[in-house]
């Protein structure tokens, strides 16, 4: 019988500092067959164990287009991710995966679709946008609105704005802004202010949210005020899952008519269960 | 269903002869009050009027704390570690704790089986054991005070034996092999076996349905019962630790002094203690005692689908267990009824 | 490399080191680290640099402040070790009244040599990095604490109470059945509830759970209720939790009315 809980062996290849406390990590599998079968949904998640210190739940934000290979961005919060921050190109992690949900991406399809980011947020946002520009002739408009209090703190940036050029050939909009950055040179606010400045058309639109739960109301009320379709929103929560296989309960929030699993019957989330649900935010 | 009787004098026998399918584990008197399930030589001290055990038969399934791997941290790999699982009987199970390993079947040996849990699992025989209620039993309320499944054999109380209702391939087989134990069950029997049922039906504290609770605790969360209640809570666990479908557990890399090898241990953890709800960055999703204390409720009384049952399954172990003496269905019961008697009770 | 680390003693009954001097795995932990300073086991050594520095005992004296300072200034971690160094332990029982007239109740006219304190926690006067707890500390903690800084990370400290080692053990609960003053339900787990396991009530002896957890409130409603006064449940609260933040407090609470 199979072990839910074994792990798979994965090497660090490269290492990217994005802000002061945030790095990406490029993985691949060292197992043959592993690396040419695995694949996920954009905003799965994995377990990531570093050997004798513990394991984290981590949202994968690359495309799961390129097989045997993932990233994940990883803030420094703890005992494990402070851990995590030792490693070098060419240690070897514990990796199981990929769980949760995911983002419905083949419903997002023949739609336009805003990605709206605060903070870490952009980490599991950034695994849907690649994978739109992996397919993109499957999607219409694609606005990302990343967010951050300094920029500085902006997460992948640089990445984003390096393609802004072709971007908007491609009908695809970037806007990055910040709060509370008196130096930043680009936009300032919060990122539900921005709505306005996206491409996507309202009524044709899919829309994925992630960031700091106090976040979720007001960019809910602004989108709705556009004429978003509630239906169509999406978020993905957090929470510190120990199994990802809807066993050691961590995880388990919600009310006590929805109670839910965020490991196996989330991440991912519709409006009208998070409005609907205390506890889930 | 097939039914056999067993005579009083042959009980003791057939409770020696349970031993030829594995250890036997049943309730015997630990301390003035409480009881546990523990290996059993003489089958005379096993107790068959207990009523509910200080750890719950999940402790056969889910250790309290167990080695889920061995760990080469040099080479950065994790080695599964699976302890030799023997064939072991459960004589004694009441029907709430039956529901209670079914719901965690649901649960840990769903798509994503769990090992561990599997492999004991397949290993335990269930042998159930009708019973009476105390003041802390409300399994009536909660529909799992008769179970038609998840026992190999289970005995009712008769007044010169029990009556042996059969549940599974391996009961019929335990049956075939001792059969010169059982003798056929008599108009007398199924008399007594009514009358026993009928008794019981008119013990319980109060009846009616729980079906609703879910939707009248989640209405009610913002009340002050909840203020007032949380306040009396130690937030030691006992509640969860001592229910039988409680099941969050908790993960740790324990390394060893070398620092070249350790191990991956779980143990049973709670959603009453503050590091439950917490995740990376410091945010906690249940700060509060009040928090943490609600969350038991909405927990306990959502309903696990596959079953058609609530997590909760009326056994009062929380209540009777509680040392802040809490009294989870006097809270509920307070939920579901606007009338003053039960609100000022 | 190896880690640097030292083993101190403020005032203190030297038991913490005396456990981490009769662990089983000593040797493991002699090679495995080196000991920079161990003023129990060798009076060799002097306060230098070190990555690690374990501190037993309150602070009692002046002379203990000026060591306190001395070690934290040539640590990069420091660990308090006990309930001494956690709480201020036995010897800061009475914390609160004046040391005066406490000396003079046990040694009566007679002098000594250096100005004594009631015995205060670590973290009074310095930063503590991590709390090992114990009286003395269980050898498993001892281990994983120092083998977690072996391999460059830190512990997970526990936030739970004795009473979940106490049902994961399967002992009887002596609070409910007995009606016994066990203080498991606010005292920091790791001992794996030995003294409940002897049908002993829990006295404390770990310490009041951290992050304000410790419910010295609803704990000494349940004594009241069970007939105890509040002058016993008091003294027996305050062996191990005198200096726990707000505890007198919490007391007070429970017994308003009847003041």
């Amino acid at each position: 019988m199979h072990n839910v809980y074994a792990l798979y062996k994965c090497r660090v290849l490269r290492i990217y500092d994005l802000t002061d406390d945030v790095k990406l990590f490029l993985f691949r599998f060292e197992n043959p067959s592993i690396a040419e079968s695995w694949t996920f949904v954009p905003g799965q998640f994995v377990q990531l164990s570093i050997p004798g210190v513990g394991e984290v739940p981590i949202s994968i934000c690359s495309s799961p287009m390129k097989r045997g290979f993932f990233e994940l961005c990883i803030k420094k919060a703890g005992r494990v991710t402070s851990k995590i921050f030792d490693l070098k190109p060419g240690d070897s992690v514990g990796v199981r995966g990929p769980y949760g949900n995911g983002f419905p991406v083949k419903d997002f399809e023949e739609n336009d679709l805003l990605l709206i980011a605060a903070g870490i947020g952009m980490a599991p946002l950034r695994s849907v946008f690649m994978y739109a520009l992996d397919n993109r002739w499957k999607f219409g408009n694609i606005t990302v609105i990343n967010s951050a209090r300094y920029g500085k703190r902006l997460l992948f940036q640089k990445e984003l704005e390096a393609m802004r050029d072709v971007a908007e050939a491609e009908n695809i909009r970037i806007i990055q802004t910040v709060t509370r950055d008196p130096d930043w040179p680009g936009r300032i606010g919060r990122a539900q202010e921005h709505i306005k400045y996206a491409n996507t058309r309202p009524d044709k639109s899919y829309v994925c949210v992630c960031g700091p739960p106090q976040i979720y109301n007001d960019v809910f009320n602004k989108l709705i005020e556009h004429g978003y379709d509630p239906k169509k929103i999406y978020v993905t929560l957090e929470r510190r899952m120990k199994c990802g296989v809807g066993k050691c309960g961590h995880c388990i929030a919600g009310s006590s008519t929805f109670l839910k699993y965020i490991c196996i019957d989330g991440p991912v989330f519709g409006y009208y269960d998070i409005i609907s649900t205390p506890g889930l935010i | 269903m097939r039914y056999v009787k067993i005579k009083d004098e042959k009980v003791y026998e057939f409770l020696e002869g349970l031993k030829n399918y594995g250890k036997l584990y049943a309730p015997v008197k630990i301390s003035d009050k409480f009881y546990d399930r523990k290996e059993i030589d003489d089958v005379k001290k096993i107790a068959f009027d207990y009523i509910r055990t200080i750890m719950p038969a999940k402790k056969f399934f889910i250790p309290p704390k167990e080695e889920m791997f061995e760990i080469d941290i040099e080479n950065g790999e994790y080695k599964e570690k699976l302890e030799e699982v023997e064939p072991f009987v459960l004589f004694g199970m009441h029907p709430c704790e039956i529901v209670a390993l079914r719901i965690l079947d649901g649960i840990y040996m769903d798509e994503y089986a769990d090992i561990y849990y599997t492999r004991r699992r397949k290993a335990g025989i269930i042998i159930g054991l009708s019973c009476l209620p105390d003041e802390y039993c409300f399994c009536n309320l909660r529909r799992t005070d008769f179970v038609d499944i998840g026992f190999d054999l289970f005995f009712h109380e008769l007044p010169d034996g029990y009556l042996i209702r059969v549940g599974s391939p391996n009961g019929h087989k335990i049956i075939d092999e001792n059969l010169d134990l059982f003798a056929e069950v008599n108009q007398q029997d199924i008399d007594a076996f009514r009358e026993f049922e009928e008794k019981r039906q008119r013990m319980f504290r109060c009846y009616g349905s729980f079906d609703n609770i879910r939707y009248l605790l989640e209405l009610t969360m913002q009340d002050k019962l909840w203020d007032e209640e949380s306040e009396k809570c130690f937030g030691c666990g006992n509640c969860t630790n001592t229910c039988p479908t409680c099941r969050c557990y908790d993960v740790q890399d324990i390394p060893n002094i070398d620092g070249k090898t350790g191990k991956r241990i779980r143990f049973w953890d709670s959603c009453q203690f503050r590091s439950h709800g917490l995740v990376a960055g410091g945010h906690n999703f249940r700060p509060t005692k009040k928090d943490r204390f609600l969350n038991r409720y909405i927990c306990k009384n959502s309903y696990f689908y596959p079953l058609g049952t609530s997590y909760c399954v009326g056994c009062g172990n929380c209540t009777y267990f509680c040392p802040a003496n809490i009294d989870f269905l006097g809270n509920l019961l307070k939920v579901r009824s606007t009338a003053e008697e039960v609100k000022n009770a | 490399m190896k880690l640097r680390i030292g083993i101190h003693g403020l005032t203190s009954c030297y038991g913490c080191q005396l456990r981490m001097a009769s662990v089983r795995e000593l040797l493991e932990v002699a090679e495995n680290f080196e000991i920079a300073y161990w003023y129990m086991v060798s009076s060799k050594g002097e306060i230098s640099h070190v990555d690690i520095a374990f501190v037993e005992g309150s602070v009692s004296t002046a002379k203990d402040e000026e060591e306190l300072k001395k070690i934290r200034e040539n640590a990069d971690v420091l660990v308090a070790v006990g309930s001494c160094a956690i709480y201020g332990g036995v010897q800061g029982m009475l914390f609160g009244k004046e040391y005066e007239e406490i000396f003079k109740e046990v040694y009566g006219d007679n002098k000594i040599e250096f100005e004594g304190r009631i015995g205060e926690p670590l973290k009074k006067y310095v930063k503590v990095d991590y709390n090992l707890p114990g009286c003395p500390p269980e050898e498993e903690e001892i281990i994983y604490y120092l083998a977690t800084f072996a391999i460059g990370s830190y512990p997970e400290e526990k936030d739970y109470p004795v009473c979940t080692e106490c049902r994961r053990k399967g002992y009887p609960c002596v609070l409910i059945e007995k009606n016994e003053p066990c203080l498991g339900p606010l005292t920091v787990a790791g001992c794996d509830a030995r003294c409940p396991g002897y049908n002993v009530a829990c006295i404390g002896c770990r310490g009041p759970l951290p992050h304000g957890i410790a419910w010295f409130d609803s704990l000494a409603k349940t004594f009241k209720e069970k007939g105890m006064s509040k002058e016993y449940i008091k003294a027996r609260m305050e062996i191990f939790g005198k200096q726990y933040e707000k505890m007198d407090e919490m007391i007070e609470k429970v017994f308003e009315d009847e003041d």
